[in-house]
C-alpha cells in the first residue's frame, strides 16, 4: 500500500511536470512540442535523477555518521563545488561544461580532502572527524570563494551565487544521459551495502561482531555517497532539504532496513524535486523561484507533521 | 604597521579643514561612485573637480586619469576619506545609505541620487548642478534627458520583440523596472518581458522560448556569441538557434546616463542592420 502510493505519486510528479509549465501547450500538442521534450522532459528526468540520488546520499551517510543531521552537503562538498565554479568565472573557461566539470572537480577535491582527513582516526573512518572535517573544509572553501567574488573585477561573479543555490535550468538531455550513465555506479554500491548499513546502526563494536567488515564499509558508503552528490551539485546546484528530509520521512514510514529505506528514499526523493521543480516554474509564472526555496516550503511542514505523529505514537 | 599610521593619518587630515565647508558652497573636490554620475559630472563641465571614480568609470575617456578609489561596492571608505573630498556622490541603495552615514560623520557631505529609470537622469542632473554651482549646463543636459521619456515623444511602432538576458544559469531577464526596458521601447523594439514589473527577473527558460523573441540582447564588449548559445537546451530558443543576438557594449547600456540617447539610436541602428 505504502509502495503503491508513493509510485503513483512519483508517476504524477513526472505526468504533473511534463502538462504543466509556464507556457501554454495544448494537451493534443504535447508530444510535438519543442519545449516539452527539449526543456520539460530532460528537466523533470533530471529532477528525478538528482533528488532520488540526494535523498539515498543523505539515508547512506545519516547512518554512516550516525547523527540524523547528516546532509549530502554538510561534508564540505558545496564549498568545494562553489570554489570551482567561481573559479571557472573567474578564469573565463569557457565551453559549455566548463561550469559543471569545474563544480565536480571542485567537489572532488573537497571530498579527498575530508577523506584524508577523515583517516587521521585509523583506517576506520572516524564518524566525528568526517563530520567536523567536512564543516571545516566546507567554511574554509566558502572563504576562498568569497574572498574572489569581492576581489574579482567581473560582475557576473556575483552571479555564480545564485547558480550555487540550486536549480535545474541547465536541465537539457546530455545531462541527463550523463547523470543516467554515472549515478547508478555509485547507487549500486549503497544498495549493495544495504545489510552492513543495518548492522552499523547497532554501534561500530556490535556490528563487527556480527560480522560485517565495518572500516571497508565506512569508505565505500562515504565514497559512494559523495561521489553521487558531487554530480548531483554539478548539475544542479546546492538544492537543500531533499538529502535531509526525505531520508527521515523514509524512515518513519518504511522503518530502519535499509534494504527498503534505499529505494523509498530514491522514488520519494525523486518525486519530492520533480513536485517542487514544477512549483518553482509555475507559480509565479512568468517569473521562477529558485527550486531549493520550495523543496524547504513543502519538505520543512511535511516533516514536522511526521515528527509530531512520530512523537506522539 | 607603519602603512596602518600612515592610513590613519591620512584619514585624520580628511576630517581636516576641507570637508568643513558650508553647505551652501559649490563643491571643489568630488568623489562620484557611479559610473553615471561620473559621466553626468564631466558632461555639466565639473570633470575637472572629480578627485576620485570607481573601478568602472571608463567614460569620458579623461575620467580614467582619475585615481579610482575601489569598485565601490560597498564603498571603502577611508579610501575615498583619503581624496579630502567635500562631495561624495553615491547610488540611493541599502550599503550606500550606511557608507553615506559614516562619511557625514567624519564631516564629509554626501549626496545620494536615485538612478534606476531614464526619468531619473534630469533630477540627477539638476541636482549635481546645483551642488557645484553649474546649474546652467546641468540645466540644458537635463532638457535633453527629460526629452528623452517626455510624453510628447511618441516612440515608433515596435518593429522587433527582444528579451535581454543578462544571465544564463539560472536564466535572468530585464523586465519593465529597468531602463533597458525604456532603452527597447525608445529604439522601436517591444520587451517581451514587459510584463515583469521587476528591474530583473529569473524565468525558465521555457518562459523564453515560447514568448519566442525574434533577438536576444546581451551586455557584452566581445563580438563572439555568448558562451550559452553552445548549449544544448538553450537551442529551444528560436533566437539562438538563429543566432540572432544584438551585443550592447557594457560601457554605453550598462548605464542610464547623458549617451543614452546615442544607446537609443545605436540600438536602433544595431536591430535595422541585423534585420536585413
Amino acid at each position: 500500500m505504502k509502495w503503491t502510493l508513493l509510485v503513483v505519486a512519483a508517476a504524477l510528479a513526472l505526468g504533473a511536470s511534463v502538462v504543466l509549465g509556464p507556457a501554454a501547450v495544448p494537451l493534443g500538442e504535447l508530444l510535438h512540442s519543442d519545449i516539452v521534450w527539449n526543456l520539460r522532459v530532460p528537466r523533470a528526468l533530471l529532477a528525478f535523477l538528482v533528488g532520488g540520488s540526494l535523498g539515498v546520499a543523505g539515508a547512506a551517510l545519516q547512518a554512516l555518521v550516525r547523527n540524523p543531521l547528516a546532509d549530502p552537503f554538510l561534508l564540505g562538498l558545496s564549498g568545494g563545488a562553489g570554489l570551482g565554479a567561481v573559479l571557472a568565472i573567474a578564469l573565463h573557461l569557457s565551453g559549455p561544461w566548463a561550469l559543471p566539470i569545474a563544480a565536480f572537480v571542485g567537489a572532488l577535491a573537497a571530498l579527498a580532502l575530508v577523506y584524508r582527513l577523515g583517516l587521521i582516526g585509523g583506517a576506520a573512518l572516524d564518524a566525528r572527524i568526517l563530520l567536523l572535517g567536512g564543516v571545516a573544509v566546507g567554511a574554509f572553501a566558502a572563504a576562498i570563494t568569497t574572498a574572489i567574488v569581492s576581489l574579482a573585477d567581473a560582475v557576473e561573479l556575483r552571479n555564480a551565487f545564485l547558480w550555487l543555490w540550486g536549480g535545474l535550468s541547465s536541465a537539457s538531455w546530455d545531462a541527463v544521459l550523463v547523470v543516467a550513465v554515472y549515478a547508478p555506479i555509485p547507487l549500486a554500491f549503497l544498495f549493495a551495502a544495504s545489510r552492513p548499513l543495518d548492522l552499523l546502526a547497532l554501534g561500530e563494536e556490535p556490528a563487527g561482531y556480527l560480522g560485517a567488515d565495518v572500516a571497508a564499509v565506512k569508505r565505500r558508503v562515504y565514497l559512494a555517497a559523495s561521489l553521487l552528490t558531487a554530480a548531483a551539485v554539478a548539475v544542479s546546484g546546492v538544492i537543500g532539504f531533499v538529502g535531509l528530509v526525505v531520508p527521515h520521512v523514509a524512515r518513519l514510514t518504511w522503518g530502519h532496513r535499509h534494504r527498503v529505506l534505499l529505494p523509498a528514499a530514491f522514488i520519494g526523493g525523486g518525486a519530492l524535486l520533480v513536485f517542487a521543480d514544477t512549483l518553482a516554474r509555475t507559480v509565479v509564472a512568468p517569473r521562477e523561484l529558485p527550486v531549493g526555496v520550495v523543496t524547504a516550503l513543502i519538505g520543512v511542514p511535511v516533516f514536522a507533521l511526521l515528527l509530531r505523529r512520530w512523537t506522539i505514537a | 604597521m607603519q602603512r596602518r599610521l600612515f592610513l590613519a593619518l591620512v584619514v585624520l587630515t580628511a576630517c581636516g579643514s576641507p570637508a568643513r565647508r558650508p553647505a551652501g558652497q559649490p563643491a571643489r573636490r568630488i568623489v562620484s561612485l557611479l559610473p553615471s554620475f561620473t559621466e553626468i559630472l564631466f558632461d555639466i563641465g565639473a570633470g575637472d573637480r572629480v578627485v576620485g571614480r570607481t573601478t568602472w568609470c571608463d567614460y569620458p575617456p579623461a575620467a580614467l586619469a582619475v585615481p579610482s578609489v575601489g569598485d565601490g561596492m560597498p564603498p571603502n571608505i577611508e579610501a575615498v576619506a583619503a581624496r579630502q573630498p567635500d562631495l561624495v556622490v553615491l547610488y540611493n541603495s541599502g550599503p550606500n545609505v550606511t557608507a553615506a552615514r559614516q562619511l557625514e560623520r567624519i564631516g564629509i557631505r554626501t549626496v545620494l541620487l536615485d538612478l534606476n529609470r531614464l526619468e531619473d537622469l534630469g533630477p540627477a542632473t539638476r541636482t549635481l548642478g546645483r551642488l557645484t554651482g553649474l546649474e546652467q549646463r546641468a540645466d540644458s543636459l537635463a532638457l535633453v534627458m527629460d526629452s528623452l521619456t517626455s510624453t510628447n515623444v511618441h516612440p515608433p511602432p515596435p518593429s522587433a520583440t527582444v528579451a535581454f538576458v543578462v544571465w544564463d544559469n539560472p536564466p535572468i531577464i530585464i523586465g519593465r523596472g529597468s531602463y533597458l526596458d525604456e532603452l527597447a521601447t525608445l529604439a522601436g523594439a517591444r520587451n517581451v518581458f514587459h510584463d515583469v514589473a521587476a528591474p530583473s527577473s529569473q524565468v525558465s527558460l521555457e518562459t523564453i522560448a515560447a514568448r519566442d523573441p525574434q533577438w536576444i540582447a546581451v551586455l557584452s564588449d566581445s563580438a563572439e556569441a555568448p558562451a550559452f548559445a553552445k548549449r544544448r537546451e538553450w537551442r529551444a530558443v528560436r533566437a539562438v538557434r538563429d543566432g540572432h543576438f544584438l551585443r550592447l557594449r557594457g560601457s554605453l547600456f550598462g548605464r542610464p546616463g547623458p549617451r543614452s540617447g546615442q544607446a537609443v539610436q545605436e540600438l536602433r541602428a544595431l536591430i535595422e542592420r541585423s534585420a536585413q
